[in-house]
């Protein structure tokens, strides 16, 4: 029996140690990309939707078969996945990909239009006036600090108290509770919140800029003719998954 | 299958007893069992000046996975030193414990963890205590008023938040919604009556004695859905209603196979193709629970940790489990309904 410690074992270990101790070899390379490995290049996908995140996942891995695609529903599993998985894209709305200073590669429309307005709902009645001291719920998109400040511009406001949940669906039980006077989502997303509840639900607009629509940022180049291409190609209804009709390319 | 139906029934009620020891029955909750072997929970390094917050838990999956998402919301701001409670763990033990870390605020995870801190309370009565979250026990409505300064969660999913959920997968309307209950769960009842309302359901509650035998619980189960007509069914996550294989077979099983009514359910194993029984379970959401306890403790440290002004919150987000055979058999899938579960078992 070859002893575990035997010194013709241990060399290449102590050769390891050696040259990670002289910086020359590492132990992890983050920026090495899964297509320089030969592997379909990862795409990260964070969005708000009207549909579960594995089931998002499953559709896009079915239409998207060049791409290794994992779908994200939470903020602090996506930004974990940014930091350890090293996508070679990031598929988000746009305040995301800004937030992270990343380009739009492909920028997805709907109804010709590459933004869409926010509204703001409430039980009975409009939440009119000042917004002071109210409490608004809505989807953490950006962690505590960037949602708050996504949410003041959306409002133009400063002085509401957030309510951050995890998925769009939570946003419901918080005027179900009375635990917030209002929430605020895409607008696209009014008619799946009106099929859920039957709560006498009234809407307003905000008078902050409409948001940007799904979009694909590479962030590998060498990956950036495979993924563009790959996501060109989506079919329809796959399209509307993701809450538009068409891609342009800023 | 036999063997499958036995063991579907001996996690489902594993749940269910653990909840029961944890101190009292509770609805629409479960817990994980805790594991052998559990990995040591490591807390991020301290920060120099930054305030400690005390969470004081067991080391068990669920338990493990609420901290996970509250650390990674919180660890910017606040120091954490997680401190394992099991079943040797005295008060004194914890007492030794906030004495250590000074925290500004404790977090109390289950029934057991949340009696030692006010058994600590109670031997120290002059002592100011740290604000407490309590988290993943029962009924925490009610503990609310036996712990000084002390706030939380509240671990039951809301019925009306399980109605909602059901009427976005089956066809069938759901306006009026039968629940059998022990005297011990009036008021919590109460409370969900008038938040079924809000969704416009009727909640129509029938009381049991506590010592109700399955003929009698069947015959409960007969009235709500024969006479009073209900659209679905809600069983309570009480033992003394689904005390063991057969129980649930003579009362549960056979009636509601009959009356052709959907059951929601508050432990996932009674979701099961196999052996139908509960056509929709509707379980807290861990992750999302770790970060409304962030939120909530964002919310204390900006107000002072004024928590005697701060209301036990309901939990809002949930995960579903659907048994999509039954569904289809019995009540009619609602198209896109698969988009939005988070488990379809067929």
């Amino acid at each position: 029996m070859t002893s575990l410690h035997s010194p013709r074992r241990q060399l290449p270990r102590l050769l390891a140690w050696l040259l990670l101790g002289l910086g020359l070899l590492y132990p992890y390379q983050p920026l090495q990309s899964a297509i320089a490995q030969g592997s379909k290049p990862v795409v990260h996908v964070f969005l708000q939707l009207d549909a579960k995140s594995s089931a998002v996942e499953k559709t896009l891995q079915e239409h998207l078969p060049d791409l290794a695609i994992t779908v994200f529903g939470r903020y602090r599993d996506f930004e974990e996945g940014l930091s350890n998985g090293h996508p070679d894209a990031v598929v988000s709305i746009t305040p995301v990909l800004e937030q992270r200073g990343k380009t739009a590669s492909l920028q997805g429309q709907r109804g010709g239009k590459s933004a869409e307005p926010y509204i703001l709902a409430s039980v009975n009645q409009p939440l009119e006036g000042s917004l002071a001291g109210k409490t608004i719920g809505v989807v953490d998109l950006l962690g505590r600090d960037g949602t708050q400040a996504f949410l003041n511009g959306l409002l133009k406001a400063t002085d509401v108290k957030i309510r951050r949940v995890a998925k769009v669906e939570d946003l419901l039980p918080l005027l179900e509770f009375s635990a917030a006077d209002g929430i605020v989502f895409p607008s696209s997303m009014l008619a799946r919140l009106l099929e859920r509840t039957r709560l006498a639900i009234k809407t307003r607009d905000l008078p902050g800029a409409p948001v940007g629509l799904s979009a694909v940022a590479v962030l590998n180049p060498a990956a950036r003719d495979i993924v563009v291409k790959s996501f060109q190609r989506l079919d329809t209804p796959t399209k509307r998954l993701l809450g538009i009709d068409s891609w342009s390319v800023p | 299958m036999i063997g499958g139906k036995n063991m579907n029934w001996r996690v489902a009620s594993g749940s269910a007893l653990l909840l029961w020891l944890a101190g009292c029955a509770t609805t629409g909750s479960e817990q994980g069992a805790p594991t052998q072997n559990a990995a040591a929970i490591v807390d991020p390094p301290p920060r120099t000046g930054a305030r400690a917050i005390l969470i004081a838990m067991p080391n068990s999956p669920n338990f493990v996975e609420v901290r996970r998402s509250l650390v990674s919301e919180v660890q910017k701001n606040f120091n954490i030193q997680t401190f394992v409670v099991g079943p040797a763990t005295k008060a004194d033990d914890l007492a030794a414990a906030i004495k250590a870390a000074d925290p500004v605020c404790v977090v109390l995870m289950n029934n057991a963890t949340i009696s030692l801190y006010r058994h600590y309370q109670m031997a120290n009565p002059t002592v100011t205590t740290p604000p407490a979250v309590l988290l993943m026990a029962s009924f925490i409505e009610e503990l609310q008023s036996q712990v000084r300064r002390a706030t939380g969660i509240a671990y039951e999913v809301p019925g009306v938040t399980a109605f909602v959920h059901l009427r976005s997968v089956i066809t069938t309307p759901i306006n009026r919604v039968g629940v059998i209950y022990r005297p011990v769960f009036r008021n919590f009842l109460e409370r969900q009556t008038s938040l079924a309302a809000r969704e416009l359901v009727d909640l129509i509650s029938v009381s049991v004695p506590n010592d109700v035998t399955a003929a009698g619980l069947r015959e409960a189960l007969h009235n709500l859905a024969q006479v009073h007509r209900v659209d679905a069914v809600w069983m309570l996550n009480d033992n003394a209603l689904v005390r063991d294989e057969e129980f649930v077979d003579d009362a549960w099983r056979a009636e509601l196979t009959e009356a052709r009514v959907p059951l929601i359910v508050g432990v996932s194993n009674f979701v099961e193709p196999s052996s139908p029984l509960g056509t929709l379970a509707v379980v807290p959401d861990h992750e999302a629970l770790g970060l409304q306890a962030a939120n909530l403790i964002f919310d204390l440290s900006d107000n002072d940790w004024q928590v005697e002004n701060h209301a036990v919150e309901l939990p809002l987000s949930v995960k579903t489990v659907v048994d999509i055979k039954l569904v289809r058999a019995n009540f009619g899938l609602q198209p896109d309904a698969l988009k939005h579960i988070d488990k379809a078992l067929e």
